[in-house]
């Protein structure tokens, strides 16, 4: 039987802009399971990115659960919020976001510092991360010493460091060449099939929806459909 | 890379703005160690001035003398009273007063006879070492007196000219006899300014013909400094014993007490307004250096930072500018300090003759570097750094992630 990693139950999410409400989700009920590499795609303001917000426990719904394991985010204070991300999730941002005052190393380190793991442990998993990413040897730089996928794979190397439960991953080769998306995502679909580690897209890039396994389609705030790739 | 190591960094990535916080802190922290020292010198000058040039520490007189100064309210075993308190542990000095006109070839003034033990006023006062042209009175000099410095200016005289006293005697007749001007005074206080002149007791019992034994008033001075006043005020009047009046300086001059124990409050009140300044370019520069990161502590957030690890992140930011301010502050307001305190800060273009509740202040202000004036500005900068980034650390650790992570 699949483990369940998220599930969503009737989640909504209102904006108010001005006297307009802006529904970015709406009524969702999704499950993920451990070891899924699944693509939440639709047009631009279809809703994915705010689905992965409220799955990341980034922000706060409107009305609905969001469950991550056995837990439901909503019942969680600030703090236990964090916890859960330091804990349980690793996100990939679209522009890499890795803090420009750290090396590639710290960058990676840094979630594990958090954790309060010792730093022989740091060592050996970030070197290892960091290697899995194609990045030995490139410790040291810095992110403006880095290429824009380079950072992107710091930043996958950030997000699976922990081991995390599922990696949430917000448009991650929008900034990239076509050549470097291909790369991570080789990268990615590698680490899911040989360590397990579940991965939650949001995007419209066809390289992304072309690997994903399951394709969830984004409408209006819906979800639209959702197909497993056998 | 813990908290501190990326708060250091962080105050390095942009270092102009972190230098001239850095260097605003450092200069206020360093002036307000200057300005405290002044102070707490022109504080010790001012009571080394009211205790050690005149009143001493504790006075004692006739109950109703200080209101009625009348030759006649005479402490008649002033001798003996003298001997017992000196045998209590403390310095003491005898001193008679008389009243009348001292004429000079140009002019006249009414003035206040000031008789004193030539030895043991020396003991109870350091006016002997405030003579600012001539010398101080001798023994053996029948004829020379000490006059303050603006009686010398309205008689018209200076040293060797010669005063001629009229005066009353203690037995109803007419005392006159002529002197000889032999030191003046600096400024000390307005009534010794203006009308003190200062002989041997000896030449004014002779003079207005008072007993050979008795005083107007007894001088007392500690022996310890750090004795406290009110102990050794009890002390004093436990030997007395007589219906005689026991005052402490404190007691005599209120004001002077007051405004003595005030500007410490005033010190405070000037750091106050100083730091507050301060604390508004350190609060400027921390709201630019954190809303200008505040996506990054979105993405920070979002990797499990807690609100109260950013806190602390902004704070640490906060405190190593503060340190390394303080640092820099201290040596340079040690410098300038020390510098103060060895030549002191000459005022007398703007403070010449000043004087404050009848004491002269001395215009040569001489700083006097303590623990307190060290370090209580640096204190008072940790504490508006601390409450100057309240607000921006507050703000952006209660933010939701997301809003952080869209902020432009």
């Amino acid at each position: 039987m699949e483990q369940t990693i998220v599930e969503l139950k009737h989640l909504s999410k209102i904006y108010q802009q001005g006297e307009l409400e802006l529904k970015a989700v709406n009524d969702v009920s999704l499950t993920i399971s451990k070891g899924d590499f699944a693509a939440l795609c639709g047009p631009s303001g279809s809703g994915k990115t705010s689905i992965l917000n409220l799955i990341g426990g980034l922000d706060e719904p409107t009305s609905g659960e969001v469950w991550l394991d056995k837990t439901e985010l909503a019942s969680l204070s600030k703090s236990e919020l964090a916890e859960v991300r330091k804990n349980r999730i690793g996100f990939v941002f679209q522009s890499y976001n890795l803090i420009p005052v750290m090396t590639a190393y710290e960058n990676a380190a840094f979630v594990l510092e958090l954790q309060g793991v010792d730093k022989q442990t740091q060592q050996q998993r970030v070197m290892q991360t960091l290697a899995d990413v194609g990045l030995a040897g490139l410790e040291r730089r810095r992110p403006d010493e880095m290429s824009g996928g380079q950072q992107q794979r710091v930043a996958i190397a950030r997000a699976i460091v922990t081991n995390p439960a599922i990696v949430l991953a917000d448009e991650p080769t929008a900034n990239v060449d076509s050549h470097t998306a291909e790369a991570l995502l080789d990268l990615m679909q590698k680490l899911n099939e040989q360590q397990g580690i579940t991965f939650l897209f949001s995007t419209h890039d066809q390289h992304v929806i072309d690997r994903a396994k399951r394709i969830i389609q984004v409408h209006d705030g819906k979800i639209a459909g959702d197909d497993v790739r056998v | 890379m813990n908290f501190s190591q990326l708060a250091a960094r962080n105050i390095f990535r942009n270092s102009h703005r972190s230098l001239v916080t850095i260097a605003a802190m450092a200069f206020a922290c360093a002036m307000m160690i200057v300005f405290s020292s002044l102070m707490e010198g022109v504080i010790a000058g001012s009571e080394r001035n009211v205790v050690a040039m005149n009143t001493g520490d504790i006075q004692i007189h006739q109950p109703t003398y200080r209101d009625d100064p009348d030759i006649y309210k005479m402490i008649e075993s002033s001798n003996q009273l003298g001997e017992n308190i000196r045998q209590a542990g403390f310095f003491v000095a005898e001193r008679l007063f008389a009243f009348g006109l001292m004429a000079s070839d140009e002019s006249s003034s009414g003035v206040q006879l000031r008789g004193i033990d030539l030895v043991s006023e020396s003991t109870v006062t350091d006016i002997h070492q405030h003579v600012l042209h001539g010398n101080w009175l001798e023994q053996g000099d029948s004829h020379g007196v000490v006059i303050g410095k603006k009686l010398a200016r309205l008689l018209d005289v200076s040293l060797g000219d010669e005063l001629i006293f009229v005066g009353q005697t203690a037995d109803g007749y007419m005392a006159n006899d002529s002197f000889r001007v032999r030191g003046i005074l600096k400024s000390i206080a307005t009534d010794i300014d203006s009308a003190s002149v200062f002989m041997s007791n000896d030449m004014l019992r002779e003079l207005i013909s008072l007993p050979e034994q008795g005083a107007h008033q007894i001088v007392i001075m500690r022996t310890d400094r750090k004795q406290d006043l009110d102990l050794a005020t009890d002390i004093v009047s436990n030997v007395v014993k007589q219906d005689l009046e026991v005052m402490n300086w404190r007691q005599l001059m209120p004001v002077i007490s007051r405004f003595l124990e005030t500007a410490q409050v005033q010190t405070l009140i000037m750091l106050l307004f100083t730091y507050i300044a301060v604390a508004s370019v350190v609060l400027n520069a921390m709201l630019m250096s954190v809303f200008e990161r505040i996506h990054e502590f979105g993405i920070m957030k979002a990797m499990g930072v807690t609100p109260w690890q950013i806190i602390r992140l902004v704070y640490a930011e906060t405190l190593i500018q503060t340190v390394i301010a303080s640092i820099m502050g201290l040596i340079l307001g040690l410098s300038v300090s020390w510098y103060f305190q060895q030549y002191g800060l000459d005022m007398s273009s703007l403070a010449d003759g000043m004087t404050f509740a009848g004491i002269a202040l001395d215009p040569v202000w001489y700083a006097e570097l303590s623990v307190n004036s060290s370090f209580m500005p640096i204190g008072f900068l940790f504490v508006m750094a601390v409450i100057a980034v309240i607000y921006p650390a507050i703000k952006v650790a209660l933010m939701r992630p997301i809003e952080a992570i869209h902020h432009q």
